[in-house]
């Protein structure tokens, strides 16, 4: 071993000498022997308390400023489906929903608790609903949306893709059960205004719905699935398609309605007329009517404060155990 | 054939193909269709196959070419062969099977190319990298085929090419030639029809084996031979392969045929039992017997002899391809057939990583089906109210079938396709970190270590026994004469020298007689032959290392033995010169262990015997009055010093006794029954009454730090055994002086022996007995055992042998053969063991190609045993190196990367089958096909490369606590406990990730996209953070790698979030300017990492692992300070390691094992009772219930 390590020193001391400016050379030299200069960290107990510590400190104010600011945002949940059903047809929610010769509207009359800041959104939210099933996901042509019928190969599209023959714009089961109750509020006498502009990301307008692609053929057969689409305006301007389009990763989403740009003040009373005309009663969903202010987290969402601060005092208390570990048992 | 550079040449490859082709089948074309070519022969010719003599390029030869052939493709079959190969293991038929299931556009849940994509790269790159090899093969094979050699043709010598040599032909070799086949002497240069063959290549031994040619060939005489040189005619017939052929071979006009009848092919290199028979008119065509002596064979070299001629009788070349080890064409002969068949190695650590494939595989299933089940009944209960969904009412027949394949397809990436790629890189890696080795270079000859298999680095780390040659390995095989004896004096006690005694020189000068006398003794009674050289010096060729030390003692001494003509031995003593007339050769032989000539001295015609021989084997003999006591003492102080010694003895004969004698023992030598007895007792006769000269002591250097890297090797738990074709005496002193053994008291040797079955039992049983009796005394026990017992043991005792190998540590096992050094290893293979061979020699290549492992020497014995190995060394101390520090960490890094591999594909699935139960268990994926694809084989693909630069311990302190090794030995890093800890953690990773990512982007937030993206962020800032945590010094390349790829996964999903035609299109930037995704991704990384390292933390302080001791000794307190601690205990263990060995249980449990844990408690094989894990005790291996065990799976 000796001999060993005499000879490599003098080859390793005769390589530096020969190449003396050469750092790459050495580098090299470093990598084949293995002996990159490294460094080797340990976990001793100090670095390791220090960094629960750390973590502490920054999770938990980071977890109060979080939850603050989402219990800062006001919403106001309202459900719908059922209350909105004349009593007569309680027993029968389908059939009522199915039966287009009934009258679908309602309204429901919302208190609002406290001041809300415009811009305030207005969403509406399915539960149970899986538009991230599978079957469901995969039923649209995005060549389609793009192009219209110059692009032709919808097989993607199955089972909407054809109707009477002719090819549907857009097709596919996603458009086909788009979302259509609609929505009015009025405060006192007047009806608040409601920009539905904008609701949809701007890059899908511009980039993922032709703005020469007109819908064709659309709820057109035998089984009607959700809302019609104006036949006259490009799809790139039919915002509750694009958004609809976007599809949710959960079983319970909320979409974008619109927007009520002036404030809400507290105790204030808004009327919403509505539509309710999608049926979730088949399948259990429900619809919700939701209004909410906007902070710079989103929505109202306690989770991530209140995991923040869970997680943050995990910290704390693990360093405290190690503290206490290693003081009773220094090593 | 092989992938051809150039048309042309493939033009010429096929041409040839062809020609073989017609060789080989040509003459059976008749017969019924037989595969093997081995059995065709047998066919035709039964058991014995006949060779004519003759000189034409039959074509129709019956035998194979003299071609090799290694390659395994050619052009046209290279890629559907190297497909079906490729396809025929198991992973990547799993692997198409999915790949082609994707296609199917009903149950895919992901782009096809997301499969197709990486298997297409994988198999590019393993296709690639065998058409290069194969192209290697290919030009070292030409090389060889095209090599020049002068074989008689329609009547003239010509110069072909060796591959086209065809039996029956007649080759003529010159001086110093290789020979290309196996060959039947017919003439040589020397009258006698003597020629010298040096066979270092066939059996290791580096002295010159005579061979002469068959008595009937003496007839032809030298101007006859010279004629054929000058001019051959012939003319055959060939009839068909079944009926006798004729092959006339004309003389002039005078006809002149031959045949020769051998037995079909076998690979006993010291047998050769075949007749020849030439035709009239040669005067003596009576059939003449011929045998191994009347041949040379395969890679010998001809030597001291102009030239020689032989017909060829066995042809064709060692043909199998180093990678695969398929053999399956021509190898007949005998050096080919002796080689044996290297079969493709598997690691252990590879076998296991197929294990986990395997349970991997399984679960996959499990989870395939119960996913199958949920989804169909949730599709049959909740699915179809979804009137959004559309499902029919009547499916397709598959229907049930749809929903579980899209699971298989989901969960597919279960088992990373990229971990074959990544292993096969890493180890290619580790075999150039050996090859790179600075320390490993050889500085005498500068040749740097080389890994031939760049496969079985991790093997290294955990070899358990290593089986090791002696001369040439662990000595320098450099016989040095140091001191003797002569007369009660003793020369060169003070020098170390008896060559610089200045006694012994004044005595030389003032020509005492006792002392002229052991110089006689010395410079003749032996086999030597001495050959001039052009420069005038005498190089002596010896049988043995010892002979050649003592004669070159002798000329040092001026006593020059330089001349041997027939039985004329010349010697020059201070330039007179003496000749004596060798009468008889007394053999060696074991028995006898001692060897006499009867030598005549042309001076005075004085008769005398000269003998020398082990003490034993002489000090009874000496004449009555003579005083043996100094020469007992002698040998017993030599012996202590660890030097080979030989007593040399002296008797003057009477002329009547000798010639009395003489008739006895030319009887005894004609006898067929019992020969070898009958000669012994004969020379018995004669040796006596001799006259002791004196005692020579030769040395057999140790190679420098063999005794060190053995104690160092056998600390690190490695048990050593010791197979030398070397007698009993020596190999034991070799043993005793390189701490194999520990001499008496402490050290004990048990000897079995014995000539008869029942002898051997006899001893066996009491050497078992011993040695279990013993266990629990504090004491080295080995055995040792020579090839007579040890073949007569493995016959009839082989359950009970295998007992003693499990029970024992050291063995020393001395004059075995080649095929018992490959038996021993096959032993212990048999019993599981990790078997590591070393030698220098091509007696150690069966056995080198049979161990797990084989090292080869880049020796003084050739390249033989070099070539064959898996990996080569110059010197035995770098053994050391290679196992304690390349099999180390390459087995670390391999258990750490190919856990590691499982652990980030486990993550991603566990997410997918997570969403699955959100997504109505219809099978979506969470992800896009970009992104699973990229996080493959990028993302968490490349950072887990670098910890091939990965070094838990300094090789300082590995190679100081060779106890560590334990932990490689026992598979403590990669066991099926170690990956349910990885399992574990990647369970808790998929939950974390996915229930955060769920949560923080839940109602309005919850695109599809963005929580896909989401998670995938939270997964690659995990991995970064496992890396982080796992890797155990970090260089600038694993920073650059592990933060690189962070950065490097951003850069990446910004790309494609520009491009409008992507799904991903402008998510990654609306993500990064989201504080609540970043909020998210640090709190899926807190709350990923908190418990691991709090858990990691913990182990490492107060449950650590040896492992973990070392790592906070070298990195906290500095090796000396800290190593206080542990030090005294490691010594004072390892004074009782090896007694404790055969006494403690193997005592590698499973321990239990926490999830979320890397630590390595826990073992790849469970032996024994669960007694809770000791590092120092755990050293010990041997077990009662572990070697029943053994023994039953015998």
């Amino acid at each position: 071993m000796d001999v060993d390590e005499a000879s490599t020193s003098n080859n390793s001391i005769a390589i530096e000498s020969t190449q003396p400016n050469s750092r790459r050379h050495k580098a090299i030299h470093q990598f084949t022997q293995q002996s990159l200069p490294a460094c080797k960290p340990v976990l001793s107990p100090g670095w390791v308390i220090g960094i629960f510590l750390l973590m502490g400190t920054v999770f938990i104010p980071t977890g109060f400023i979080t939850l603050r600011t989402s219990r800062n945002v006001v919403e106001i949940v309202d459900r719908y489906d059922t209350d909105c059903i004349p009593e007569s047809f309680r027993s029968n929610k389908v059939a009522y929903m199915k039966d287009s010769s009934l009258p679908k509207n309602c309204s429901r009359f919302l208190k609002i608790e406290k001041h809300m800041k415009a811009p305030i959104y207005i969403y509406y939210q399915l539960d149970n609903f899986y538009q991230n099933h599978r079957r469901y996901v995969k039923s649209r042509s995005d060549q389609q949306l793009l192009h219209g019928l110059k692009y032709n190969d919808t097989s993607s599209c199955q089972p909407e893709e054809f109707s009477n023959g002719h090819p549907i714009v857009p097709c596919g089961l996603i458009a086909w059960s788009l979302f259509n109750d609609t929505y009015k509020f009025i405060r006192g006498r007047s009806e608040l205004r409601i920009n539905r502009k904008n609701i949809a990301w701007k890059s899908d307008r511009d980039h993922k719905f032709g703005k020469h692609v007109y819908a064709l053929n659309f709820q057109n057969g035998t089984l009607i699935g959700g809302g019609s689409l104006d036949p006259s305006i490009p799809l790139s301007d039919q915002e509750d398609l694009i958004v609809w389009m976007r599809t949710a990763a959960l079983p319970s989403f909320r979409k974008l309605y619109g927007r009520i740009e002036e404030d809400l003040e507290a105790d204030d009373v808004v009327v919403v007329k509505l539509m309710n005309n999608y049926n979730t009663h088949s399948f259990g969903g429900k619809k919700k009517l939701i209004l909410s202010t906007s902070s710079w987290l989103g929505g109202k969402n306690d989770f991530l404060g209140a995991s923040y601060i869970f997680v943050g005092s995990s910290c704390i208390f693990i360093s405290l155990v190690f503290l206490l570990l290693h003081m009773k048992n220094p090593r | 054939m092989a992938i051809s550079p150039n048309g042309e040449t493939s033009e010429r490859e096929r041409e040839r193909g062809e020609r073989r082709h017609r060789t080989e089948y040509g003459g059976r074309g008749r017969k019924k269709k037989m595969n093997n070519p081995v059995i065709k022969l047998c066919a035709c010719s039964t058991m014995k196959r006949y060779v004519y003599i003759k000189d034409d390029e039959s074509s129709h030869d019956l035998y194979c070419a003299n071609r090799i052939s290694n390659t395994k493709y050619n052009v046209l079959n290279f890629l559907p062969k190297n497909l079906w190969e490729q396809f025929s293991r198991f992973m990547n038929q799993y692997f198409l099977l999915i790949a082609c299931l994707q296609l199917w556009s009903l149950i895919t849940p992901v782009n096809p190319a997301s499969t197709w994509g990486p298997l297409i790269f994988i198999f590019a790159v393993s296709a690639t990298k065998e058409a290069w090899d194969d192209y290697h093969r290919y030009l070292s094979d030409r090389k060889a085929n095209e090599k020049e050699v002068w074989v008689v043709r329609q009547g003239i010598k010509t110069h072909i090419q060796a591959q086209d040599i065809r039996l029956g032909n007649i080759v003529w070799l010159r001086e110093n030639d290789e020979v290309p086949c196996d060959l039947v002497l017919i003439g040589t240069s020397d009258p006698q029809g003597v020629c010298y063959v040096e066979t270092a290549a066939l059996d290791g031994e580096t002295d010159l084996k005579t061979r002469v040619i068959p008595s009937a060939c003496m007839g032809i005489d030298l101007e006859l031979l010279h004629k054929i040189k000058a001019s051959f005619f012939a003319e055959s017939s060939v009839g068909s392969p079944s009926s006798i052929s004729v092959v006339v071979l004309f003389f002039f006009s005078t006809p002149m045929q031959g045949v020769i009848e051998c037995p079909v092919p076998d690979k006993d290199i010291r047998r050769f039992n075949a007749n020849l028979r030439l035709f009239p008119p040669f005067i003596d065509n009576d059939l003449c017997p011929l045998t191994i002596k009347n041949t040379i064979l395969q890679s010998c070299y001809l030597r001291n002899t102009e030239w020689a001629c032989g017909v060829a009788v066995y042809t064709g070349k060692f043909l199998y391809s180093c990678c695969q080890g398929h053999i399956a064409k021509w190898n007949e002969t005998k050096l080919g057939m002796s080689r044996g068949i290297p079969e493709p190695k598997l690691t252990a650590v590879d076998a296991m990583i197929d294990k986990l494939t395997g349970a991997i595989f399984v679960f996959q299933i499990v989870v395939v089906m119960v996913l199958g089940v949920a989804g169909n009944v949730w599709k049959d209960t909740e699915a179809r109210k979804q009137w959004y969904v559309q499902y029919p009412e009547d499916g397709p027949w598959y229907e049930l079938l749809v929903i579980p394949l899209r699971f298989e397809l989901l969960c597919s990436i279960m088992i990373p396709i990229s971990i074959k790629v990544s292993l096969d890189l890493v180890k290619g890696l580790y075999a150039k970190f050996i090859e790179w080795d600075n320390k490993m270079i050889d500085h005498e000859t500068s040749t740097p270590a080389h890994a031939t298999n760049t496969a079985i680095s991790e093997d290294l780390g955990q070899v358990e026994y290593i089986l090791t040659d002696k001369t040439g390995t662990l000595t320098e095989n450099r016989m040095i004469f140091r001191r003797c004896c002569i007369n009660g004096i003793f020369y060169g006690n003070e020098t170390g020298d008896a060559l610089k005694d200045a006694r012994l020189l004044n005595a030389v000068a003032s020509g005492s007689p006792n002392v002229i006398r052991f110089l006689t003794v010395m410079a003749i009674c032996n086999t030597v032959i001495p050959v001039q050289s052009k420069s005038g010096n005498i190089v002596y060729k010896a049988q043995s290392q010892d002979e050649d030390a003592l004669v070159h003692a002798a000329a040092q001494l001026h006593m020059v033995f330089f001349n041997k003509s027939g039985n004329i031995l010349e010697i020059k003593f201070n330039a007179s010169i003496i000749r004596y007339e060798v009468l008889e050769i007394l053999e060696f032989t074991s028995d006898r262990k001692r060897m006499s000539v009867v030598v005549k001295d042309c001076q005075n015609g004085k008769i005398i015997l000269l003998s020398k021989g082990a003490d034993e084997a002489i000090l009874p003999y000496a004449a009555a009055g003579q005083q043996t006591r100094t020469f007992i003492e002698a040998v017993e102080q030599y012996a202590q010093l660890g030097l080979r010694t030989l007593c040399l003895a002296w008797c003057e004969l009477e002329e009547d006794e000798y010639q009395e004698w003489s008739l006895m023992f030319k009887e005894a030598s004609s006898t067929l029954v019992d020969r070898e007895w009958r000669l012994a007792e004969v020379c018995q006769r004669l040796e006596h009454d001799l006259e002791i000269l004196g005692v020579t002591a030769i040395e057999d250097r140790l190679q420098d730090g063999v005794p060190e890297t053995i104690e160092t090797l056998r600390k690190a738990g490695i048990n050593f055994w010791m197979l030398t074709g070397d007698k009993q005496n020596t190999a034991i002193q070799i043993a005793l002086s390189c701490n194999f053994v520990s001499p008496e008291p402490k050290g004990q040797l048990l000897l079995i022996d014995g000539k008869t079955e029942d002898e051997v039992r006899r001893s066996l049983e009491r050497v078992l007995l011993t040695m279990k009796t013993t266990t629990s005394e504090p004491k080295d026990v080995a055995f040792v055992v020579d090839g007579w017992a040890l073949e007569i043991a493995l016959k009839h005792y082989r359950i009970t042998f295998i007992e003693l190998a499990i029970l024992s540590r050291t063995a020393i096992c001395c004059r075995v053969t080649p095929s018992q050094k490959a038996q021993l290893v096959e032993i212990l293979k048999s019993c599981d063991y990790r078997t590591l061979a070393i030698g220098d020699g091509g007696n150690d290549v069966r056995m080198i190609q049979q161990a797990d492992i084989g090292v080869g020497i880049s020796g003084r014995e050739g390249l033989q045993a070099a070539r064959a190995a898996d990996y080569s060394i110059g010197k035995f101390r770098f053994l050391k190196r290679l196992i304690l520090v390349h099999g180390r960490y390459s087995y670390n890094r391999t258990a750490f990367l190919s856990q590691y591999s499982f652990y980030k594909s486990l993550v991603i699935c566990f997410i997918q089958i997570f969403f699955s139960f959100i997504s109505g268990v219809s099978g979506t994926s969470l992800f896009n096909s970009v992104s699973l694809m990229a996080y493959n084989v990028f993302y968490t693909s490349v950072p887990v490369l670098v910890s091939v630069l990965d070094k838990d311990l300094s090789e300082e302190t590995v190679m100081q606590h060779p106890q560590i090794l334990f932990y490689c030995q026992a598979g403590r890093l990669l066991n099926p406990s170690t990956f349910a800890g990885w399992f574990g953690r990647s369970l808790f990773h998929a939950i974390v990730v996915f229930v955060i990512s769920i949560h923080a982007y839940a109602y309005e937030k919850s695109e599809m996209e963005e929580v896909s993206l989401v998670a995938l962020s939270g997964c690659i800032w995990l991995q970064a953070f496992v890396m982080t945590l796992e890797t155990n010094s970090f260089t600038i390349l694993q920073h650059l790698a592990i933060w690189g790829n962070l950065i490097a996964f951003y850069i990446i999903n910004w790309i494609f979030s520009a491009i409008p035609a992507s799904g991903m299109y402008t998510i990654m930037f609306r993500l990064c300017r989201q504080p609540s995704y970043w909020i998210t991704v640090f709190l899926i990384v807190a709350a990923g990492m908190g418990p691991i390292l709090s858990l990691k933390f913990f182990r490492y302080t107060y449950r650590p692992s040896k492992i973990n001791i070392l790592q906070q000794a070298e990195r906290l307190g500095g090796p000396i300070l800290s190593l206080g601690n542990i030090e005294p205990q490691a010594r004072s263990v390892e004074k009782e390691v090896s007694p404790m060995s055969i006494t403690q249980p193997k005592n590698r449990n499973p321990v239990f094992e926490p999830l979320l844990s890397d630590s390595p408690n826990a073992t790849r094989r469970s032996f024994g009772a669960g007694t809770p894990f000791d590092f120092f005790q755990s050293q010990s291996r041997l077990s009662s219930s572990s070697y029943s065990r053994n023994c039953k799976d015998n």
